[in-house]
């Protein structure tokens, strides 16, 4: 009977043992992740964001602190705790409150409400929390939020951040792994409360902030790029946006990228062109229109509107860096390294002669010039000046095919630049195998192949820079939460594609191009630019019956003796009354390069002529008598006008260390109750150099002129920066643009 | 014949008191007990002091008032195994003990529930005081059965004596345990009394007819008034995450704990669901924090510590001079041991939640008193057997 009793005792411990076993051995693991799951909070510590600086150490963008703010779902007590919660955050946060209600019916212990929201709103939450005791189930964690403190500038460049705030484009894109960092964490223990427990289970991940960058880029340089190309872009009706690049020509350094028009990385997703706007409020009509109520039901489903995907497309495109992202025919530009290709192998000679009948024709195909009737005989640098497409098909025969396309890949247009951005295009070309006399042809003139403004710009480095492909980048340095540099972007140089000898020949035809040939809109005063236009005719995007389109292009350095800055400036499809890329892609590489090179300290070297037309400071000579002022004027090549009968000048205009054309009058008034002068502006365009000159000095106002050649006629004036018919004080300068318009490339 | 019982019972306890010297105690069982004690001690500590912290800003509310029982409770022991057990049969002490019992278990019905929306009656309590007359109960039934049956034990055999009249003493007590409701003290009084009436001698075929009456009783309770209470505990038990956050939850929270614990255990004071998790985490399902802190295998030490504790009471009931001790050491030893297995088989879910604790481990004053006074009376016998050897 014991033995029973015994073997029972023994039934249930063994029962017991064979039950603690399958618990904890068998279905242990399961058991302890699920209580790991009730048990284990992880909270995220954000990594802030790198900042991006430009090669001067300006912010381009940065991170701001923000809050991301939280409920704990599980720990809500009863409906009306939700009723409270969901009621309170939806007013604060501007959110919908049944859908924050069914947040707090998830049985979760963590529950996003809404994220980036602002410091401000932030206190409000807070004191929400602390008025109605929901400490433990509401919650603020930090997070980052993007800044870009100058608005849409360099945006196609440095890209943006989504909602995660990874990269999306651009430098955010390209460099997001080091922008990043990587977010720590805080795995805590939770007791039953939601409360932290009191010992030592808190495991903490520190976030490793992200790496700062600094860019090549130049905050001034961009600013005067994409303010020029805009400028362009208005006055020529283009319709298909443009691009700009300025870069050093030996280091392949990016000093400014520029899309027109482009966007506000702080606002990624608002399309803010008025032309493209214009398109789709015009798309939305028509959409309107043509569905009409059936519209209605389309609605339902999930799927965007015609309109919605419409916008999706103008915003993809806003995004895009056209520099790099877009290939287009070179055109004359392109002349550049057919040029340079046969002059290195030999094939041409500065002796070299042609002859351009006004066409020519290869294989039965006739390629007319440009210039009805010819250029008649034209030695190496005519052909340059002149860009004349037969002499450029004849050299581009002489080649052949083989060394043609040797060169034309050693100068890269076959591979991707590596340019440090995504969403760099591959170039489309014809390979030596399909490449015919008539192909051959057409190509020696920058027709029928495709790159990018980048490969362009590159390929003319190498022809100005002594011959030397090197990788253009944005990328500066690198440096690391604690301050440590820990990578600095070294000049690369792929490869030398023609010698010094070739380059420096090339240098003086191409300076040759803007002091004496189809360049002279690019001219700048003083520094010496080189450079070549082109217009290409867009063949395979037009169709049947249309009109033809254009693309306007310029590409040039400086200073032609020791290049040092190349500027390539696309213009996509101008409607202006001339779309040629010297009226319209030329005088924005000379504007550009006349504010850009004096601030880079390229030293500037005036001809004679060029002195006199040049600015000078007006000394400043408030406070002196009149005797000395009037010497200090004439002594800075200035003339002056005295007003008022006083002993000592008390005003004058324009101000002191402002800046005047020399010959310009200063206005000196010298008493103190003066009634500044007022003059009438006049129209100053559409008139030559000395028409403009005249006209200012009758109206008693001071010009200051630029785009023309000195020594040189034929330059019109086309802009004025104060317009006619405002009144303004006697002395003030006006900016007056000129260009040429006899030249047709 | 009662003056032929009588003088049998007298001539029992003159014996005792006859006798001056009383041999040594059974150290192997008071080491095992000292041990289990000190065991459950430390971990009625490391199990309680976050609730306590939380519920009442203090860490050692619990565990101070267990240790002073303890210390009154070993005390007791020790003086208990002096005391020839004789002298609980004498001056009617099983009758009076068995209807003071009855009669608490009458008055807890009677008293208002310990705590607001508790739906049993369990204590009773007055001034600052309180304690559960199922404790007492137990062991009331024990004395008595094992005072009848080795004063009568010869008549065990008649079904109307050995089985009607020892049922009918077993139903009182399990019926108005039951009204309570307290499902395990029912299931361990009844077990006991069933026990001991089969070790007394019933004849085995009745003990078929015991068993249909027990299947009855449990039917009854099921059928009866009480059929929500147990329906329910056998729903959470078959599928606890019915209701994961209602009263399913402690039976998950345990299991969490125990399926933490894994081979070797967080280690002594780290568990985590003690941390409000687990419900009471010091009283009835103190052991998935055992099995958390200490693993699998401290687990399995504790379980074998029982298991040789009623090993060696059972010898110790074996080598009892007469059989009133060899029963009384009987009934409290496999009082022990179904109580300790039958908890850890609920902690871990193998059988439905009955609200049972763990000796020497759950949290309870009156209850662990009660225990070593028992522990204290099977020292008692030990002594005795020893002299007898002697």
């Amino acid at each position: 009977m014991i033995c029973i009793l015994l073997g029972l005792v023994i039934l249930g411990f063994g029962a017991s043992g064979v039950s603690l076993v399958n618990l904890m051995l068998i279905h242990g693991s399961k058991y302890a992740k699920l209580a790991a799951n009730q048990q284990l909070s992880t909270t995220t510590l954000e990594a802030k964001r790198g900042t991006i600086y430009d090669c001067d150490g300006n912010v381009l963008a940065t991170s701001a602190t923000v809050w991301t703010v939280y409920i704990a779902p599980q720990d809500i007590e009863n409906e009306e705790e939700a009723r409270l919660i969901a009621d309170g955050l939806a007013e604060i946060l501007d959110l919908d409150a049944q859908a924050v209600f069914e947040k707090t019916q998830k049985n979760t212990s963590y529950e996003k409400v809404k994220k980036r929201v602002e410091e401000e709103t932030a206190a409000k939450v807070r004191a929400f929390i602390s008025e109605n005791k929901l400490g433990s189930i509401v919650g603020l964690d930090e997070a980052n939020k993007r800044y870009y403190p100058n608005g849409s500038l360099a945006s196609t460049v440095l890209g943006f951040v989504g909602d995660d705030n990874q990269g999306l484009g651009g430098i955010e894109y390209q460099y997001d792994t080091l922008l990043n960092g990587v977010p720590g964490k805080v795995v805590s223990s939770k007791n039953a409360r939601g409360s932290d427990m009191p010992f030592n289970y808190e495991t903490m991940v520190e976030a490793m902030q992200g790496s700062a960058l600094t860019l090549t880029l130049n905050s001034y340089v961009q600013y005067c790029t994409e303010k020029h190309l805009e400028d362009a872009i208005e006055l020529n009706a283009a319709t298909n946006r443009g691009c700009a690049i300025v870069m050093n020509v030996n280091t392949g350094a990016i000093l400014a990228m520029a899309t027109k028009p482009d966007f506000d990385p702080n606002e990624p997703f608002t399309v803010t062109d008025p032309y493209t706007l214009s398109l789709l409020e015009q798309f939305k009509d028509q959409q309107n229109e043509s569905t009409g109520d059936s519209s209605e039901s389309d609605d339902a489903d999930d799927a965007q509107t015609p309109y919605e995907k419409a916008y999706q497309q103008a915003m993809n495109e806003q995004w895009r860096n056209k520099a790099i992202s877009d290939v287009y025919d070179p055109g004359s530009v392109f002349k550049t390294v057919t040029g340079s290709s046969a002059i290195e192998e030999g094939v041409v000679t500065e002796q070299s002669s042609f002859y351009c009948p006004g066409y020519i024709v290869i294989a039965g195909t006739r390629y007319k010039c440009h210039k009805a009737g010819g250029h008649g005989q034209q030695n190496l640098v005519n052909i340059f000046e002149n860009s004349c497409n037969p002499a450029f098909i004849e050299i581009g025969q002489r080649l052949g095919v083989q060394k043609f396309y040797q060169y034309f890949k050693a100068y890269g247009l076959t591979e991707k630049t590596g340019v440090d951005l995504p969403g760099e295009a591959a170039s489309i070309y014809y390979t030596a195998d399909r490449m015919g006399p008539v192909e051959l042809a057409s190509e020696s003139f920058g027709q029928t192949f495709q790159i990018t403004p980048m490969q362009m710009i590159t390929a003319v480095c190498a022809v100005c820079n002594g011959g030397y492909l090197v990788r253009p980048h944005l990328l500066k340095q690198v440096t690391d939460a604690a301050g440590n540099i820990t990578q600095t972007e070294e000049t690369s140089i792929v490869r030398q594609v023609i010698s010094q000898e070739t380059s420096k020949q090339m240098c003086t035809y191409l300076r040759s191009v803007v002091e004496n040939g189809s360049g002279k809109n690019a001219y700048v005063a003083g520094y010496r630019m080189a450079g070549k236009t082109g217009t290409s005719q867009k063949i395979s995007s037009v169709s049947e019956g249309e009109r033809m389109k254009y693309i306007a292009s310029f590409c040039g350095f400086a200073p032609a003796d020791s290049p040092e800055y190349a500027v390539i400036v696309m213009i996509d499809e101008p409607h202006g009354a001339n779309i040629y890329g010297s009226a319209v892609a030329a005088p924005v590489a000379s504007a550009i390069m006349k504010d850009v090179l004096p601030y880079l300290g390229v030293e500037a070297v005036y001809t004679d002529e060029e002195f006199a037309n040049i600015n000078t400071t007006v000394p400043a000579v408030e406070g002196k008598s009149v005797s000395e002022a009037e010497a200090a004027v004439t002594e800075a090549g200035l003339s002056c006008r005295v007003i008022g009968d006083g002993e000592n000048v008390v005003a004058q205009n324009p101000m002191g260390g402002s800046t005047s054309p020399t010959n310009g009058t200063i206005v000196l008034y010298t008493t103190e109750d003066y009634e500044p002068e007022k003059v009438t502006v006049p129209d100053l365009t559409n008139l030559g150099v000395s028409g403009v000159v005249s006209t200012a000095a009758a109206a008693g106002i001071n010009v200051d002129i630029s785009g023309v050649v000195s020594g040189s006629s034929g330059a019109v004036s086309y802009t004025q920066d104060v317009p006619a018919e405002t009144q303004v004080d006697r002395g003030t300068v006006v900016k007056v643009s000129f260009r040429y318009s006899d030249s047709v490339e | 014949m009662v003056s032929e019982q009588t003088k049998n019972i007298e001539s029992i306890a003159n014996q005792a008191t006859e006798k001056p010297g009383r041999g040594k105690m059974d150290m192997v069982f008071f080491a095992m007990v000292m041990l289990l004690l000190t065991v459950g001690l430390v971990m009625l500590f490391s199990a309680s002091y976050a609730f306590a912290y939380y519920n009442y800003g203090d860490s050692y509310k619990f565990i101070l008032r267990q240790a002073e029982f303890a210390v009154v409770g070993v005390v007791a022991m020790v003086l208990i195994s002096f005391v020839d057990y004789h002298w609980l049969a004498k001056f009617h002490i099983p009758w009076l003990l068995y209807i003071a019992s009855v009669g608490m278990l009458g008055l807890v019905l009677a008293m208002p529930p310990m705590q607001e929306g508790f739906n049993y009656k369990r204590w009773i309590y007055f001034g600052g005081f309180s304690f559960q007359p199922s404790e007492v109960a137990k062991f009331a039934v024990i004395l008595l059965f094992a005072y009848l049956i080795s004063k009568n034990y010869k008549k065990m055999k008649s079904f109307l004596y050995g089985i009607i009249f020892f049922m009918g003493l077993l139903a009182v007590v399990c019926g108005l345990l039951v009204l309570e409701p307290h499902l395990s003290a029912t299931i361990l009084v009844f077990a006991i009394g069933v026990i001991l009436m089969v070790v007394g001698g019933i004849k085995l075929s009745h003990l078929g007819l015991v068993s249909l009456a027990g299947v009855g009783v449990l039917a009854t309770v099921v059928i009866t008034g009480v059929v929500n209470y147990a329906g329910d505990r056998i729903k959470y038990w078959l599928d606890p995450w019915a209701d994961a956050t209602g009263d399913g939850y402690q039976t998950i929270q345990s299991l969490y704990a125990i399926g933490s614990g894994g081979l070797w255990g967080r280690g002594l004071g780290n568990s985590r669901q003690k941390y409000l998790w687990v419900p009471e985490p010091h009283n009835d399902f103190i052991f998935s924090i055992v099995c958390e802190e200490l693993g699998l295998i401290g687990a399995l030490c504790i379980v074998i510590g029982f298991a040789l504790l009623v090993w060696r009471g059972v010898s110790i009931a074996m080598r009892a001079p007469d059989r009133f001790g060899s029963l009384l050491t009987m009934g409290i030893i496999f009082q022990i041991g179904l109580q300790a297995a039958l908890n850890i088989l609920v902690v871990t879910n193998t059988i439905p939640n009955t609200g049972i604790s763990l000796p020497f481990f759950s949290y309870g004053g009156t209850s662990l008193l009660m225990l070593l006074c028992q522990m204290g009376v099977i020292l008692s016998v030990s002594r005795s057997s020893t002299v007898r050897k002697r």
